[in-house]
């Protein structure tokens, strides 16, 4: 076994140096990371059949509860619900996208809002974090940062400061749900939450912090928002946001999906239909709705992404199976001395140091079977059972806002700042959202010590 | 050949900057070069030293992160303005000269595309970067080394084939052999054979 744990650390060092360094593809240094687990950690070192096919856990989708799930139940190996999930939701996005449904919301909004530049960032704001609840933080970045950009040339203002906000927001807003980031998808699939679970918990604080967000950068970006050279408004100059919109046939059908989606994820511990089974239906309706597009809108599914989560979770369960989250278990209770109060404030600042600077998907996956195995320790303090996977969800979401390569929001919001002339450096970056950052984890801290412990 | 696109990659010191110059001039078409950085800085609002710092540079890896094409570096958003901007002027027909940029990779789907690259003997490198920047060999010798390794660093993490390596290439010529007025009129016979003229 002692070969097996080695190899299974030095497996994961490497592939957490790999995606570090940049130099290979991240999915080629997960899947090849998660092809030496197989074959070197279980198949050389244990001899385990049963370890190398509990992982691959392919079975799931021949069983009931993968697509539909009366009592709650923890998931073992390639979390494939999380997968095929997010798959879905791609495609519906790309169908939305395609349509010119995040353009024209955008517009839509600064209209309602008469194109004013304060009432735009905050009613932008409220939008990324409203919209990450249920889309992906990145789509929603790309387009919102798009649109800030347009409106900033014709309004006169600068967009830096919005853009930032909005990518804050987007984070914020990604850790209110079970499907707003992909750290509290692997959270939720593999603890067996629902969605209200998320928002009951990791939403409720999500939401007070937005309010605190929104004051505390009205406060410390006002007086680069507010333009010397600003004009007043000719609304007529400005593009019509039906302008935005490409099909209105497809528009109003991806619309109506998207309201779909959302209900089944809202009403989904009623209907006891799994994230898998959301996730399949809404990309086949998507498909059939955009039957003409299927080649163009399968085609812009990020498979890179898939083929990420598939390598580090094989990766991971060479960790889970050899022991080692076991060990980082009892390391994490052994410092905090059964202080449950101190673990959850190691859960939660851990998380969120190291989403700052790694990417939080391979944490969020690692630390999983970690807190599952501190559970009985908390429960038996007395404390609520599900406190370390929402102090993990908070961290690692929230954590990510700190730094611009903390989150894939940041990275896109950064970028396609700078492709548009507004370059962001990490000082600029640091000096407002960094803070803000430990602002909403000290918030969330207090909350989770009151609220649980 | 009704447009032609000269795409210059040189050593630093062997005359390459001033080789796409003269060949700019000898078919009377624009050269890219520091046009393109006033042309960043215009559009980014940077001034062109700052922009000039992080041309052709090499992003850092451990703060800088990839995610769908989109980059957080601006070192990387810089590069990919200017890969955007020559594959634009190349698409609009235009001819012109473009010195280093990954060009020769960038704009490979051209057809009126001839890329060079530029080498010289280390001496004779030195001794020109001596007379032009005014330094001693010592320093001439480990500025030479300091710039080619952030080009083959920039070109390597932009392009997946090595820095002057001659497959990338149409032709690959050492300036030290025929010197800088030989190798431009060597290049020059060399472009009018392409040209079919």
């Amino acid at each position: 076994m002692l070969a097996a744990q080695i190899f299974a650390v030095v497996i994961f060092i490497a592939m957490f140096l790999l995606i570090v360094w940049d130099k290979i593809e991240r999915h080629y240094v997960t899947l090849g990371c998660g092809a030496l687990t197989l074959v070197i950690v279980f198949g050389i070192c244990m001899r385990s059949w049963s370890a190398i096919w509990n992982t691959i856990a392919i079975k799931e989708f021949a069983t009931k509860e993968f697509w539909y799930q009366v009592t709650e139940s923890e998931s073992k190996g390639i979390n494939w619900a999380t997968i095929v999930f997010i798959a879905g939701m791609m495609i519906m996005v790309e169908g939305m996208a395609k349509a010119g449904f995040f353009r024209w919301l955008c517009m839509r909004i600064a209209y309602l809002v008469k194109c004013r530049t304060i009432p735009i960032f905050i009613t932008f704001m409220v939008m990324s974090a409203v919209l990450s609840m249920f889309i992906d933080s990145i789509t929603v970045i790309m387009f919102l940062a798009a649109v800030t950009v347009e409106l900033a040339v014709l309004l006169k203002f600068n967009p830096i400061p919005m853009i930032l906000s909005e990518i804050f927001c987007a984070n914020l807003g990604g850790s209110a749900t079970m499907c707003g980031d992909p750290p509290n998808i692997i959270v939720g699939t593999s603890m067996g939450f629902s969605f209200f679970d998320f928002l009951f918990n990791t939403g409720a604080v999500a939401g007070i912090c937005l309010v605190i967000c929104v004051v505390f950068f009205y406060i410390v970006f006002r007086k680069e928002l507010i333009s010397k050279h600003a004009e007043p408004v000719d609304m007529s100059k400005l593009p019509k946001p039906s302008e935005a919109i490409t099909n209105k046939t497809g528009f109003i059908l991806s619309s109506i999906i998207f309201g779909i989606a959302v209900v089944l994820l809202v009403t989904h511990s009623m209907t006891h239909l799994t994230v898998a089974s959301i996730g399949t239906f809404i990309a086949a309706i998507t498909l059939i709705a955009n039957a003409k597009s299927i080649p163009e809108l399968l085609k812009k599914v990020d498979y890179k992404t898939l083929l990420f989560f598939i390598g580090l979770f094989i990766v991971v369960c060479g960790l889970e199976e050899t022991g080692i989250l076991k060990y980082i278990a009892d390391f994490i209770s052994d410092i905090s001395g059964g202080n449950i109060m101190l673990m959850v404030a190691i859960i939660l600042w851990l998380s969120a140091i190291a989403s700052a600077f790694v990417d939080n998907i391979p944490f969020a996956a690692t630390m999983v079977p970690v807190i599952q195995s501190l559970a009985p320790i908390v429960t038996a303090s007395g404390a609520d059972q599900h406190t370390l996977a929402w102090a993990l969800s908070l961290g690692t979401d929230i954590g990510g806002s700190a730094t611009p390569i903390g989150a894939s929001a940041n990275v896109v919001g950064t970028s396609v700042a700078a492709k548009n002339g507004y370059p962001i450096s990490w000082g600029r970056y640091c000096k407002k959202l960094a803070p803000a950052t430990v602002i909403v984890l000290a918030v969330s801290t207090v909350y989770l010590f009151v609220r649980y412990l | 050949m009704s447009q032609l696109i000269i795409s210059v990659g040189r050593e630093f010191g062997s005359g390459g900057r001033v080789i796409a110059e003269a060949l700019a001039k000898r078919f009377d078409i624009p050269i890219y070069d520091r046009h393109l950085i006033t042309e960043i800085a215009n559009k980014t609002g940077m001034s062109p030293e700052e922009i000039e710092k992080l041309n052709e540079a090499p992003n850092s890896r451990l703060i800088s992160r990839r995610v769908r094409g989109f980059s957080n570096s601006i070192e990387d958003n810089i590069a990919e303005m200017q890969f955007d901007f020559i594959r634009k002027k190349a698409e609009s027909g235009e001819s012109f000269v473009v010195v280093g940029r990954c060009s020769e990779t960038k704009l490979k789907d051209f057809s009126g595309l001839v890329s060079l690259f530029i080498l010289g003997d280390m001496d004779a490198k030195i001794k020109r970067v001596m007379e032009v920047y005014e330094m001693n060999e010592h320093d001439a010798k480990s500025f030479i080394e300091k710039k080619d390794k952030k080009r083959k660093r920039y070109h390597n993490y932009h392009v997946h084939m090595h820095w002057g390596d001659s497959r990338l290439y149409d032709l690959s010529i050492n300036s030290s052999r025929l010197g800088i007025d030989g190798t431009i009129d060597y290049l020059e016979k060399y472009i009018r054979a392409r040209m079919g003229e």
